[in-house]
């Protein structure tokens, strides 16, 4: 059950109505919302719910017995807690890949072995739940979170709808403590949430469909048929593609938890506009950003220990954020090439100081190509098909793929990148005060216009395979 | 005008002929000190700076004073009452953008019933969305997204000058 679409919107408007009922009975509300998000996620695959449940489970008791013991007597327990919950992970996501991987290498050294190959279906968000689960255990440990009141707030909390799929990885801390009261809905919220899907709305159904179908997809298919402009423009339309459907989803999220009363943190923050690699991280998935720097690159020494210490800190931990994403080599270099990049600028921020050496203007320039590069990277499904790309950016001929309409959508994807840094809750603030009717006519005018140039169907988002 | 024979005065006119002379001095002109316009002085104002003409004493309805007592007004509404309020605005709200979808997108659902596998629910959907759709489309709500949506088709088509009119994306991809 994708966000944008009708099934989605019947679903929602009955367990918003449903919850909203159930404002005055703070736990029955939580079981209907666990229940409902039980059902949402079963439309993918029903049988992967005893996993969510199981994990869910896991960690409650992890984090509950962390809680009874002696700060130096628990240590052995979180690394159990991150064990089962990376067990997880690595079995769906990673067994495929290192059980070929280490058929070839046996094969290389002569001693092939029928290794015990699997066919496993990817449980649809495994990363990010898991990830919520390790971090929960964790901050337990740390003391920035206490330990749930109830099995039903871990639950409710890995299982939550609106952030199941694709994230935002909504921490513990953020979260637990809104599920301690009845929520109460303000009309600016409200407004903000409104808002907030319909942009969503638009951003991955008018343009990242657009992109998808009629650029991007053709060309990374036979980059070998088309010239170099079709080709940049399609690495330039992946960039835009790429941001629209994942910013939209985040978007979408946030906003069906804001109408539902609780406030999920921002994803997002106009990253192409970034003039340096740390300032896109800054920008770009903010919550998987925030997630690797705590609980993996402070872990391993961050930068307290020298220049060489942080890169390669830095280093190990954009790989295996990489490595994150998917289990492919592609997606290892995407990480090698976004923490190689980090590697320079700290270098070279530590030869010239605080000293501005490239003008911002120019850092963004730059920062967006090795973006764009990296994308290449992501979106290739292998080295040679990346290389086939790259390598038609040198390929004269007509352009017969990039039309006008799509090079609109390119600019505008990147002319929203210098918008007001906060003109959806500008906007928001200033609708805040029209009667229901006024603003319940505008909102469906503003959707009537996105249904009405949007493709019949819609493509999974993109972060939904990982 | 009498009907006295010897009456020899001229007959009046039909509009006076002679105008009385004005109590009041020409225009432009002040009268001189100490000379007034006869009458009586204004005695010095009470006007106070601070006072609201609604302070004054009204006198209620009796019914209105009845409805008070009946009917007390509510008490001003706290963070709950705020809440609740502002809760039934963002439903109300949510409702009206469905009606209006319901109306005006109408072929939404019938899109979406074609779209799904076989089974009672689409084809229950199905039909009765393409009894909507067309009922509506005889009022001509369905003009807005129409034209819309041939106005993307066009921009869809368009090239770059020179461009050759080829296959789009779509048709081309696998």
């Amino acid at each position: 059950m994708l966000f944008p679409t009708l099934a989605f919107g019947v679903f929602f408007l009955f367990v918003y109505f449903t919850a909203w009922s159930l404002d005055r009975e703070n736990g029955r509300r939580k079981v209907f919302l666990l229940l409902a998000s039980w059902f949402f996620y079963a439309q993918w695959d029903w049988r992967f719910v005893g996993l969510l449940i199981l994990s869910a489970v896991l960690n409650w008791a992890i984090a509950a017995l962390i809680a009874r013991r002696p700060e130096t007597k628990r240590v052995w327990l979180v690394g159990l807690g991150v064990a089962a919950n990376l067990l997880i992970l690595g079995f769906f996501k990673y067994y495929g890949f290192f059980i070929e991987q280490a058929g070839d290498l046996l094969a290389r050294f002569g001693w092939e072995r029928d290794l015990p190959l699997l066919q496993v279906v990817l449980p649809v968000g495994i990363s990010f739940f898991t990830f919520q689960g390790i971090s929960y255990v964790v901050d337990v440990h740390r003391g920035k979170t206490p330990p749930a009141k109830s099995l039903l707030d871990v639950m409710l909390l890995m299982s939550f709808f609106p952030h199941l799929v694709a994230g935002p990885i909504v921490r513990a801390s953020d979260l637990l403590p809104q599920f301690d009261r009845s929520p109460r809905l303000s009309r600016e919220m409200a407004t903000h949430g409104m808002l907030l899907i319909v942009w969503g709305l638009f951003k991955k159904t008018v343009i990242a469909s657009e992109l998808s179908v009629h650029l991007v997809d053709p060309v990374f298919f036979d980059p070998s048929a088309h010239s170099a402009i079709d080709v940049a423009a399609a690495i330039y339309g992946y960039a835009i593609q790429i941001y629209c459907d994942f910013s939209a989803y985040s978007d979408m999220a946030i906003g069906i938890a804001a109408l539902l009363g609780y406030s999920f943190p921002r994803n997002f923050d106009q990253p192409y506009r970034a003039s340096s690699m740390q300032q896109f991280w800054r920008r770009w998935h903010i919550s998987l950003s925030s997630w690797l720097r705590d609980y993996l690159y402070v872990p391993l020494g961050g930068g307290r220990k020298g220049l060489v210490s942080s890169c390669v800190n830095v280093f190990i931990t954009m790989v295996l954020g990489g490595l994150w994403h998917g289990a492919a080599w592609t997606f290892l270099a995407w990480g090698a090439l976004h923490g190689g990049a980090q590697v320079v600028e700290r270098v070279g921020r530590s030869i010239f100081g605080g000293r501005q050496v490239i003008p911002t203007f120019l850092g963004v320039l730059i920062t967006f190509h090795i973006v764009c590069l990296g994308w290449v990277l992501f979106r290739a499904e292998s080295f040679e098909l990346a290389m086939a790309m790259l390598e038609g950016l040198g390929r004269m001929g007509p352009v017969e793929v990039l039309t006008p309409l799509l090079l609109t959508l390119i600019v505008g994807g990147l002319a929203m990148h210098w918008l007001p840094p906060r003109a959806v809750e500008g906007l928001a603030e200033r609708l805040k005060t029209a009667p229901s009717i006024t603003l319940g006519v505008l909102i469906g005018i503003a959707i009537l216009l996105v249904e009405a140039v949007r493709p019949d169907g819609v493509a999974p988002f993109i972060y939904f395979q990982f | 005008m009498t009907d006295d024979r010897n009456d020899h005065e001229p007959p009046l006119g039909p509009f006076p002929t002679h105008r009385p002379e004005s109590p009041f001095p020409p225009l432009g002109e002040t009268l001189p000190p100490g000379v007034t316009m006869g009458g009586p002085v204004d005695p010095p104002s009470d006007w106070m700076e601070t006072a609201n003409a609604h302070d004054l004493p009204t006198r209620e309805n009796a019914l209105v004073a009845l409805g008070r007592y009946a009917f007390p007004p509510a008490p001003p509404l706290d963070d709950e009452g705020v809440a609740a309020r502002d809760q039934r605005w963002t439903s109300r709200t949510i409702v009206v953008t469905t009606v209006f979808l319901l109306i005006f997108n109408a072929v939404s659902p019938l899109n979406w019933s074609r779209q799904q596998p076989p089974g009672w629910v689409p084809e229950t959907v199905q039909a009765l969305s393409q009894v909507w759709s067309d009922q509506l489309a005889v009022f001509g709500v369905d003009k807005p997204r129409q034209g819309v949506r041939e106005a993307w088709k066009s921009a869809q088509a368009a090239r770059f000058v020179g461009q050759e009119p080829t296959l789009t994306g779509a048709d081309a991809a696998p």
